[in-house]
């Protein structure tokens, strides 16, 4: 029986969150630790975009398959919890129209559906789109609320047996003869140490997953990659806003509730919990967002953040756009020789549940279990089901 | 709010965080940290700065940012806002009160237990997104019916934690909850006998004191206070005009 | 020592909700307001009834009463009745407005108005009290 299995999952972000859902229902006995309130790491903070994968689609087909896959999964099992609304993929100058036929090549050779449109139309479905836009393509992309899409999968996984603990801070391995066996986590509501015991700790956070993975002693190549977004007030678009050309500084404005999200920069840094916040970054969204949709150069500014990306720099010494966006999933017993720890990172928020379902299977081939994956078909619970 | 961008100088600003922890900081106190900030830094971003530098064991809730999830509603010198755009430098004092939000139970440091909010607002019945009413002019694509956006609450609790009826009986469904209720009564996903029994009763749409400081300090420009009285004016058609069917 | 509201007895929790007006907007100085001139104009109907009881007393009681009615430090207090009376009653004005659904974005600018109308009516009040 799966269930005398326990298995601790270090990380409440998008990752973690579709992992206990995904262990649960495969019967296993999960607890999560989170040292802060969950999703308050990079799962929160992105710009809130359910990728249709055509910004992959050209560079990194990989990443595109698996976003478009998920993308059609996740407006399924999360009926109600997406701005549906499409996303626009727009050239603004000729360069931009010479990528349109590499664009449409990778969307087809990774099956996104597309339509291309005239600058009349595009000029029609968003009026206060840069004028001197030469054409459109529209892909299914669609908004997330980044903080109630990972809590529908929190709140089923925690209907389901699942013991989810935000404020509880992993400060050390268990280890017997070289095996990780539990965690050592202290509790930020009481101040109070205590271990956890488990068959299986499994890593799933993110950009601090080198910082984790350390305390077993064991190396995952994960480079956090932080970009700058900002959000300006006012809608100034109802369709994803997205630059047809290769990814760049400035190249997506992200509509959601009553703000426009400008996003993203992108550089390195050693200690994610340390981004800072570049000013030169801040002006240059509005500057590039402005190339877009010029009326976003004037919006009053809501808000500015950074948020890291876990991107994972394996064997070359490649940094930033030029790192693959998918994801992977680390057994250290096969890298490190350490048993009994399992590290998932990379990947971004549109593929948490097809992170989860490879973490998950790599977990019970490890215990034995033969359980499917079940995360595809079952309709998550409302995101508020989490507080009762 | 019109900053673009502009950080400007730099200014040293003292942040008093009501610290709290059952059995560890108790009773609890108010524990004084400095940091640097210049115009956009956020009262968030503080909490952040000190976090990761200065005192691991703080705890606040957040997620996202841009006034989007609601989380990290916190009372910034005496007035409910959102810690991620509660700016530091606008805060009219270089020492920054920060205390948790009132109306919720207390749980650890800037932490409330939104359990008791998430039990009056979900039965309100609200849908998460709503027909957009942006851009009015603008045609919808091929394959998208209408173009939708989320609602305007967040259930940060903020609100709540402003209202002074809530603040003294934990029974009223309070302004956030009344208002979900408007909104689900006029998008009609619920029907008007379901949500006047939610409603009407004395915890729920009469036990407002019309004291409106819920619209003043709502950030996401959901104005509780109009909803309720609108919510009332409903009532008491649908009241009236059964009285005179019956009769 | 910092105290959380969540920890105050029920007591100091409705003297904290209920009668802080700092960083608060019109509309909850409206309910401060509103509170106090309720109390208070419940102390002053429990008072008065005591008094009037002197009637019992015959007509001694009767002109010694009007004579201490007529001391000034009463007729300022009776300018501190009306002034009460006349806020609670135009602001059960504006609650009833708003209540019905009417002006509910506008309820600052009400509040405001008919304060001022309060002062006016207070001081034409306070007029006839000390002069006439």
């Amino acid at each position: 029986m799966a269930t005398q299995f326990h298995v601790v999952v270090i990380g409440g972000g998008s990752t973690g969150a579709a992992l206990v859902h995904d262990l649960t229902l495969r019967g296993l006995k999960v607890t999560l630790v989170e040292r802060g309130e969950l999703t308050s790491g990079t799962a929160g903070r992105h710009h809130g975009l359910l990728h249709s994968g055509g910004r992959y689609a050209v560079n990194d087909q990989e990443s595109a398959i698996e976003c478009i896959e998920e993308n059609q999964i996740l407006r399924k099992i999360a009926p109600g919890s997406f701005e549906e609304n499409d996303g626009l993929f727009v050239a603004i100058t000729d360069e931009d129209v010479a990528y349109l036929d590499k664009f449409l090549a990778g969307c087809e050779a990774c099956h996104i559906p597309t339509r291309v449109l005239t600058a009349e139309q595009v000029k029609r479905l968003e009026p206060h789109i840069n004028p001197q836009v030469k054409l459109g393509v529209q892909v299914p992309d669609a908004t997330m609320d980044c903080w109630r899409l990972p809590m529908r999968f929190f709140a089923t996984a925690k209907r389901n047996g699942a013991d989810i603990r935000p404020y509880t801070e992993v400060i050390g391995m268990l280890r017997t003869a070289g095996i990780v066996t539990g965690v050592r986590v202290r509790s930020h509501v009481t101040g109070k140490e205590y271990d956890i015991k488990a068959d299986i700790v499994v890593n799933a956070t993110g950009a601090w997953a080198e910082k984790v993975s350390e305390m077993a002693g064991a190396r995952v190549p994960v480079k956090p990659t932080p970009g700058v977004m900002v959000a300006v007030r006012g809608r100034w678009c109802n369709m994803v806003i997205n630059r047809l050309n290769k990814p760049s500084d400035g190249d997506i404005i992200v509509p959601q509730r009553g703000l426009s999200v400008i996003g993203t920069t992108s550089w390195t840094v050693e200690d994610p919990d340390r981004l800072g916040l570049p000013e030169d970054h801040v002006r240059l969204m509005f500057e590039k967002g402005g190339e877009l949709i010029p009326a976003v150069r004037h919006a009053p500014m809501r808000a500015a953040w950074s948020a890291a990306r876990p991107l994972i720099a394996e064997g070359g010494a490649q940094e930033g756009r030029a790192l693959p966006r998918t994801f992977k999933c680390f057994d250290h017993k096969v890298r490190d020789v350490v048993e009994g720890l399992v590290t998932i990172s990379g990947g971004k928020g549109t593929t948490m549940r097809a992170m989860a379902e490879a973490t998950a299977n790599v977990v019970c081939d490890k215990l034995g279990i033969d359980a499917p994956c079940r995360t595809k078909e079952v309709v998550l619970l409302p995101y508020w089901a989490y507080y009762q | 709010m019109t900053n673009n961008g502009f950080f400007g100088p730099k200014k040293t600003i003292t942040l008093k965080v009501l610290r709290y922890k059952p059995g560890a900081i108790d009773p609890p106190r108010y524990d004084t940290f400095r940091v640097e900030a210049n115009a956009v830094t956020t009262v968030l971003d503080a909490l952040e700065e000190i976090k990761a530098t200065q005192d691991s064991s703080l705890l606040y809730r957040h997620s996202c940012h841009p006034a989007s999830c609601g989380t990290c509603g916190m009372r910034v010198n005496g007035r409910e806002q959102l810690g991620c755009v509660a700016r530091l430098l606008e805060q009219g004092s270089d020492v920054v009160v920060v205390e948790p939000l009132a109306s919720a139970p207390l749980i650890a440091d800037l932490v409330v237990d939104m359990t008791p909010f998430a039990e009056r607002f979900a039965p309100a019945g609200m849908r998460l997104v709503r027909e957009s009413e942006f851009n009015p002019e603008a045609e919808t694509p091929v394959g998208v019916e209408t173009f939708t956006r989320y609602e305007d609450c967040i259930e940060c609790n903020i609100c709540l934690s402003a209202c002074p009826v809530a603040n003294t009986n934990p029974a009223f469904i309070g302004p956030a909850g009344l208002a979900a209720a408007y909104r689900a009564l006029v998008t009609g996903e619920r029907s008007p006998a379901e949500v006047f029994a939610y409603v009407d009763h004395d915890d729920g749409v009469w036990r407002c004191h019309s004291a409106m400081e819920c619209s003043a300090v709502c950030p996401s420009n959901v104005d509780p206070g109009h909803k309720i009285m609108a919510l009332r004016r409903e009532l008491v058609t649908y009241k009236v005009k059964r009285f005179f069917k019956r009769g | 020592m910092a105290v959380p509201i969540q920890h105050k007895s029920p007591a100091a929790r409705a003297v904290q909700a209920w009668f802080n007006p700092l960083k608060r907007s019109a509309g909850f100085l409206a309910f401060v307001l509103m509170r106090i001139t309720g109390i208070g104009l419940v102390v002053y109907l429990l008072i008065h009834m005591v008094v009037i009881g002197n009637l019992l007393r015959g007509p001694a009681g009767w002109d010694s009463l009007i004579q201490t009615m007529k001391s000034p430090w009463v007729l300022a207090l009776d300018v501190v009745l009306i002034a009460g009376i006349l806020i609670h009653m135009l602001n059960g004005l504006r609650v009833t407005i708003i209540g019905l659904g009417f002006g509910t974005q506008s309820h600052k600018g009400i509040f405001w108005t008919l304060m001022a109308v309060a002062v006016l009516l207070l001081a034409y009040s306070a007029w006839l009290v000390f002069t006439k």
